[in-house]
């Protein structure tokens, strides 16, 4: 593997200091970590912890306040196009053209990757076949369901071979059958060398497809390590319980009688 | 594999160079978005969006010519045709600016992939000019074909006419371009679309102060229209170009050849200055906007204030869908800028002509005659402006970019979902329409006897309340529940035609009546007020079969 990079780092995905303030807030304070290629990085953290932000940042969707990141040894900042181009994207926004068919859609992702045009139409129709959506690839997307949008997001981060990508919960919106497609797919993707950056919710399938966690709060990583390893820093027995002890703002059994005598009234049947 | 997608991301584009694989790409897909409707529009036997607001756009440039009819002089013919077509299409772009220049989702979809800025702009440029050119040739072609005929150049005309007519119209989108970055320069984000509706409302209010000033300034002084047509040719640019036809046609003079050289430094330097503005960097702005916290009167710490019409019009609700879908109304109306944006210039117009009106000495009461004598005086196309407002608002209230969130009024146990459309038209009504009127009470005042001004808007209101009511029925949907359309303002011009063309003859049937017999206009206005509370009840009982069918467009 070509190791030249312009700042001389190893890691697929270097952030170093990485901070975005939006006015008085600060989102995400300087968030340093490393990620090594070929591995699969969840990344979670409470409701606005700032983990989109962290991807917006290293995607070049959002310039740092302060801070850098670096993708497979690109700065975003000083060389967008050459770091760009080594990075799959599925956002959390689901944006799309949505009055685009898919084939459309994958055809101008092709092009602005400069993938060759029978090679793009390929992979297109390999994917939207794979994905169980071929039949709808000459409808426009307005009228896909979540589901079926997310299918073509991921198509379409897929399409031009990245060797780093970016999950904002990919899983979103997908039957159980395409995200356990998804999930194998990540697994073998990092095992021939492929970075994941994984972002999610859902700690289950953070827990059984991730490498290792990184945890943030409040625009801070509190915790990093794999799975076992924040058990052992918690003494929690699941991923779980080592994400309620570290983000969580109250006694959990008072929120939900809290909660619960809100909605009942106090009146319980 | 690394050297490839290095390749891949230089391709033929550096950061400041232009890729002409992902131009070409993302040119054909900008076509084809402004092609299609926003649900699937595709192979269903139905005209694009767009074809129909051209077909709208050449019936306007025909009428416009036919109205205008070819004037002995070529160069005041030019001049009328062209100034509306630049007119129409600044309106055009200031109305579309968001869907064909920049849009929010560029900036989702395209920022974090190896597009280049001078690629995006490039793209933008493009999709602007396949936007603007068949408008422009829609406006431009029918004065032309009309004017080829009946002028001494005959088919030189009409060529030179429309070429100068596309690039006005060029230049003008251009200069729209301008002003919008060139505010985004100056502001912060968070002010940029608050900004953004009062440009939108003063830019109208400028276009349409010159468009009725420049003719009647001509009207005037008809030495305008002499071979030494004065200095204040240099200063109106649709004269340049005017100038351009009329040398390029074999007619001109010397004053038409600076014309000439100022339309063309004109529209290459606007040109190339927009040029300079438009990048994937300035999509991130407009998309920055979308992600910052907007700061309200709630996270202030102060309480909203209300104006007082609020409470009155609330106080007017009977049911809880009613005043659900009042508050709803207000808080967009408050906070959702974009949405402001699209129905503020509507405001703007009637203002436009109260001060044209005004310096023209061309207000009168209903119960005398205009002092030119004519029928139609600046007085009643203010009259029809203030109609159109309802339009602005009728089309405007069921469509916002959040429009997905509507799903609650189709989940939530309403018995009556047209509560919630009734509630947002009542807002409406008391929170805009009732104060503008009362402020335009108070402009007429200044010109006319109070009880004449008073007559006029007691005439006028009802008549706003009727279009507003009929009006609903274009878009007979729950309020802030549909995406927002393209090509609107198309659709928007041709319901001001039938607007123009029913009530305007009313408006003036009616005063030619109180000026004969003064006693009559008690009656009159009664009947008005009675035909807007009939509007209100059918139109009211036709939405309320029609939004109980009506299901989530999402």
């Amino acid at each position: 593997m070509n190791t030249h990079t312009t700042d001389g780092t190893d890691g697929a995905v270097v952030f170093r200091d990485l901070t975005k303030s939006f006015e008085e807030t600060e989102a995400v304070a300087g968030v340093t970590l490393t990620v090594p290629r070929g591995q699969i990085c969840g990344y979670l953290g409470p409701n606005g912890a700032g983990k989109t932000t962290t991807v917006k940042m290293a995607t070049g969707m959002l310039r740092p306040t302060s801070g850098t990141a670096v993708i497979d040894g690109f700065d975003i900042g000083e060389s967008p196009l050459e770091a760009k181009a080594r990075i799959g994207v599925v956002p959390e926004t689901g944006a799309l053209y949505e009055n685009l068919t898919p084939r459309e859609y994958l055809s101008l992702v092709g092009h602005l990757y400069h993938l060759d045009r029978d090679e793009a139409q390929g992979k297109a129709e390999t994917f939207l076949e794979l994905f169980g959506i071929a039949d709808a690839s000459g409808r426009t997307m307005s009228s896909f369901s979540r589901g079926m949008k997310q299918k073509v997001l991921i198509s379409a981060a897929l399409l031009h071979n990245p060797s780093v990508l970016f999950l904002d919960e990919p899983l979103s919106g997908l039957d159980a059958n395409t995200a356990l497609v998804l999930k194998e797919l990540l697994r073998d993707l990092a095992s021939q060398g492929k970075t994941v950056f994984y972002c999610s919710h859902v700690l289950e399938v953070v827990e059984k497809v991730c490498d290792r966690i990184v945890i943030l709060n409040n625009g801070r990583v509190i915790a990093d390590g794999n799975v076992e390893e924040l058990k052992d820093l918690t003494s929690a027995a699941s991923l779980e319980g080592v994400f309620s002890e570290l983000t969580s703002t109250g006694d959990l059994p008072d929120i939900v009688r809290a909660f619960s005598e809100s909605v009942t009234g106090g009146k319980g049947e | 594999m690394r050297e490839r997608e290095t390749r891949r991301a230089r391709g033929a584009a550096g950061e400041n160079s232009v890729d002409w694989q992902q131009l070409r790409a993302l040119l054909v897909a900008g076509i084809r978005l402004d092609l299609r409707t926003s649900r699937g529009g595709m192979g269903r036997g139905k005209l694009p969006p767009f074809v129909i607001a051209l077909i709208t756009y050449a019936v306007m440039g025909l009428l416009m010519a036919v109205g205008l009819r070819p004037h002995d002089n070529l160069f005041v013919y030019s001049l009328f045709t062209i100034s509306a077509a630049m007119f129409m299409t600044a309106l055009a772009v200031i109305m579309e600016y968001v869907t064909i220049v920049v849009h929010p989702d560029d900036f989702h979809i395209l920022a974090h992939r190896p597009v280049s800025s001078r690629t995006y702009f490039w793209a933008k440029m493009g999709n602007l000019l396949f936007y603007v050119t068949p408008i422009a040739l829609a406006l431009t072609l029918p004065a032309a074909v009309i004017g080829s005929c009946s002028l001494e150049p005959g088919f030189l005309f009409g060529l030179f006419h429309v070429l100068a007519g596309v690039v006005a119209c060029l230049a003008t989108a251009a200069a729209v371009v301008l002003i919008y970055t060139g505010t985004l320069r100056v502001v912060s984000y968070q002010r940029f679309t608050t900004i953004m509706t009062y440009v939108h409302s003063g830019v109208t209010l400028v276009l349409v102060l010159a468009y009725f000033l420049l003719p009647r300034m001509i009207e005037d002084d008809p030495t305008l229209l002499s071979l030494n047509r004065g200095a204040w040719v240099y200063a109106a640019p649709p004269a340049w170009f005017a100038g351009s036809v009329e040398l390029l046609a074999g007619a001109g003079n010397r004053q038409d050849v600076h014309l000439i050289l100022m339309a063309a430094l004109g529209s290459a330097l606007v040109i190339a200055a927009a040029m300079n503005t438009i990048s994937l960097d300035y999509s991130r702005k407009i998309s920055e906007l979308t992600t910052s916290p907007v700061e309200t009167e709630e996270h202030a710490g102060g309480r909203v204030r209300r104006r007082p019409f609020f409470r009155v019009g609330l106080a007017s609700l009977g049911t809880g869908t009613e005043r659900a879908g009042y508050v709803l109304m207000d808080a967009y109306m408050r906070r959702d800028r974009k949405l402001r944006s699209r129905v503020y210039p509507a405001f703007g117009l009637p203002l436009a002509v109260y001060i044209t009106a005004l310096i023209r000495h061309d207000l009168h009461s209903p119960f005398v005659q205009s002092p030119g004598g004519s029928p139609v005086a600046l007085q009643e196309i203010m009259g029809l402006y203030c109609i159109f407002v309802s339009l602005f608002f009728a089309a405007a209230m069921t469509q916002t970019e959040q429009w997905k969130a509507s799903w609650l009024f189709y989940a939530a146990p309403i018995g009556d979902p047209s509560g919630l459309l009734r509630g947002a038209r009542r807002l409406v009504i008391w929170r805009y329409l009732v104060p503008f009127f009362i402020l335009l009470f108070v402009l007429l005042s200044l010109a006319m006897p109070v009880l004449g001004a008073a007559t006029f808007i007691l005439m006028v209101l009802p008549m706003c309340l009727t279009a507003f009511a009929i009006l609903s029925l274009a878009s007979p949907h729950m309020p802030l529940s549909q995406e927002v359309e393209r090509t609107r303002q198309a659709r928007q011009l041709g319901f001001f035609l039938i607007l123009g063309t029913t009530m305007i003859p009313l408006l003036i049937a009616i005063q030619l009546t109180m000026q004969d017999k003064p006693a009559a206009a008690g009656p009159m206005l009664a009947a008005l007020w009675g035909l807007a509370w009939v509007a209100e009840r059918v139109v009211g009982a036709r939405l309320r079969r029609r939004l109980a069918r009506e299901e989530f467009a999402g």
